[in-house]
């Protein structure tokens, strides 16, 4: 049974890229022998945490989306546990939730073109209509760096 | 129903919309002068760890989760906001505590 996880971790600052490369490559060798795939990888680089952990004043995050079974999230956890290199990792299933998240958003969108439509309107909302936007733009709202504000 | 004026905000806040303001029984009213859960006025569906910009303005400065009789959050994403909170904790993306 292979469910959508994600994986942040956060490597120690003192690393260098190589070492981080090297981590990620490591992450994806397991991935690959337990007969899972990594669907997405993306690096937030380097940013300030919000308290220390240890001696660590900053870090660098590293997102993987990957797809895989139970196991290896166990076995993964435990890799990232056990290295040094990584101060701070989280593993969260999260195909649940994004089917719900999926289903209701369909869903109000559904009611609104049916009522719209009892009303006489065109289905969907035209431009400078309503009183404030459809919540189209916050569809890629939180970026790597989110340290500035908007 | 029972206060009258006091700060707990019934779930959602909707019906309540304060002494002062006579308009704001709308359907989503766009100002909030009385509380609204803000997931619901903007139609947040998923609220995400990542998304610091967003879950900010629940932190405040102590670093506590803002209780829900302040936010006017409604149960449900209050709940969400909790898990997502804590979430980001863990990551130190925000924080437990400031001294």
């Amino acid at each position: 049974m292979n469910r959508l996880y994600e994986l942040v971790y956060v490597v120690s600052p003192d690393a260098t890229d190589e070492q981080v490369s090297e981590l990620h490559a490591q992450v994806e060798a397991i991935v690959q022998r337990m007969g899972g795939r990594i669907e997405k990888t993306e690096p937030w680089g380097r940013r300030r945490l919000a308290y220390e952990i240890g001696r660590h004043k900053e870090g660098i995050y590293v997102l993987e989306v990957m797809l895989g079974s139970g196991d290896l999230m166990k076995e993964i956890d435990r890799r990232l546990k056990v290295s040094d290199l990584v101060i701070r990792h989280l593993v969260v299933r999260v195909d649940e939730e994004q089917a719900v998240v999926d289903r209701t958003r369909s869903r109000r969108i559904e009611t609104s073109r049916r009522r719209r439509q009892a009303r006489g309107l065109p289905p969907d909302r035209q431009p400078g209509e309503g009183q404030r936007e459809p919540d189209e733009e916050r569809e890629e709202r939180f970026d790597a760096g989110a340290e500035e504000g908007r | 129903m029972n206060g009258r004026k006091g700060p707990g905000g019934g779930a959602g806040g909707r019906g309540r919309t304060g002494a002062q303001s006579k308009e704001g029984g709308q359907r989503r009213p766009m100002f909030r002068r009385r509380k609204v859960c803000k997931f619901c006025a903007d139609k947040i569906d998923d609220i995400n760890y990542k998304d610091t910009k967003l879950l900010m303005p629940f932190v405040p400065e102590r670093a506590k989760i803002l209780p829900r009789r302040i936010s006017g959050t409604c149960a449900m994403h209050q709940r969400k906001l909790r898990t997502a909170l804590m979430r980001a904790r863990q990551l130190a993306l925000i924080p437990y505590t400031s001294e």
